[in-house]
């Protein structure tokens, strides 16, 4: 294990961990709400590791729906993670696949955003991913259970907590933006994804968002910067 | 623990982790073609932009509905985190304005 790496990862994920501890938290109490031990909330928040589809699963319980199509349901939600999978899977070509197998188990979509933050501390080197996933991960089960055991600790509604996400979100979005197009294909994925939730159900609007920008986006790059290894100089053409 | 939510939990985790898992596994940069990797790059942006732009605009329902607590707190980080692109700063500006909006609001 290269320990600068590992703690490196660490770092990266504390500003997720803010986020985590108190939304696990809320999503604890929920969970013992729906008759959920403390033990089976760690054990799903350790297993599936899955915020958005771990509520849904709860809400589902407490209408009293079967485990069939709540398994269903998280498999839907769940898929967007593919198209981060798809991308991570250019930085990470050297290594075993058990290796790719415990990252891939740890990716979420904050911890995605973090590591595509800055790509060069990710590009084969899957100790500093480990880390910002192991730590982010570490949080949600440690807010899970605390939630499930002591209540919200916390109000999980105070404080400005329902924004500590959604700030760190926006920064990351904001740092993705490194060329002028960027802002383009930020405003059509912004449009686009407004459009698609309020036509079709569950999250599809989050990977018909991505298919349609990044086509876009890979159309606009294909006809501005023609060739593959173009520097980063500014000037050249334009006005 | 009852069996079903063994189940259950089992189960989720399983159709959580294969999404997760083959496209990393099995998509090889060396093998796929200049345009793909390409698009890929786009994912980020794409999926960022389809998280915080809801978030703002949309009501849990998807109809478009404007959230002003979300909206108002998220312009100031906006032009934060476009000068300064630093996350905690990002982070605790956004909290300290929503708390401070749920006064007002």
């Amino acid at each position: 294990m290269d320990n600068h790496q590992f703690r490196a990862g660490v770092k990266a994920a504390l500003p997720i961990v803010l986020g985590y501890i108190p939304v696990g938290m809320a999503f604890g109490v929920l969970a013992r709400q729906a008759g959920l031990t403390p033990i089976e909330v760690g054990l799903m928040s350790l297993l599936v590791y899955a915020g958005a589809s771990q509520f849904l699963a709860i809400e589902m319980i407490l209408k009293g729906m079967a485990w069939s199509p709540i398994i269903f349901a998280t498999f839907f939600i769940n898929l967007r993670h593919s198209l981060m999978s798809s991308t991570l899977s250019l930085y990470f070509n050297r290594n075993r696949l058990r290796t790719l197998g415990l990252l891939s188990a740890e990716l979420t979509d904050e911890s995605f955003a973090v590591a595509m933050s800055n790509t060069s501390k990710i590009e084969n080197r899957p100790v500093y991913l480990f880390g910002l996933q192991i730590t982010s991960h570490v949080a949600w089960i440690t807010g899970s259970v605390a939630g499930a055991l002591f209540g919200g600790l916390i109000d999980h509604k105070s404080y400005g907590i329902p924004f500590a996400l959604p700030a760190l979100f926006i920064c990351l979005l904001l740092i993705q933006i490194k060329k002028i197009h960027h802002l383009l294909i930020m405003v059509i994925a912004g449009i686009s994804s407004l459009f698609f939730k309020w036509a079709l159900p569950g999250n599809w609007y989050i990977v018909l968002t991505a298919l349609l920008a990044s086509g876009i986006g890979m159309a606009i790059e294909t006809k501005l910067f023609p060739s593959p290894s173009m520097g980063e100089g500014k000037g050249g053409g334009g006005k | 623990m009852r069996p079903e939510t063994l189940i259950l939990i089992l189960g989720m985790a399983l159709v959580t982790f294969l999404p997760r898992f083959f496209p990393m596994a099995f998509l090889n940069r060396r093998v796929l073609p200049e345009k793909v990797k390409k698009g890929l790059e786009y994912f980020p942006i794409s999926i960022l932009s389809a998280i915080v732009f809801p978030m703002l605009f949309s009501n849990g329902g998807g109809k478009i509905e404007i959230q002003p607590q979300y909206l108002i707190a998220a312009i100031p980080v906006f032009l934060f985190a476009w000068k300064v692109k630093s996350l905690w700063g990002s982070v605790i500006l956004g909290m300290v304005l929503y708390w401070g909006l749920g006064f007002v609001l």
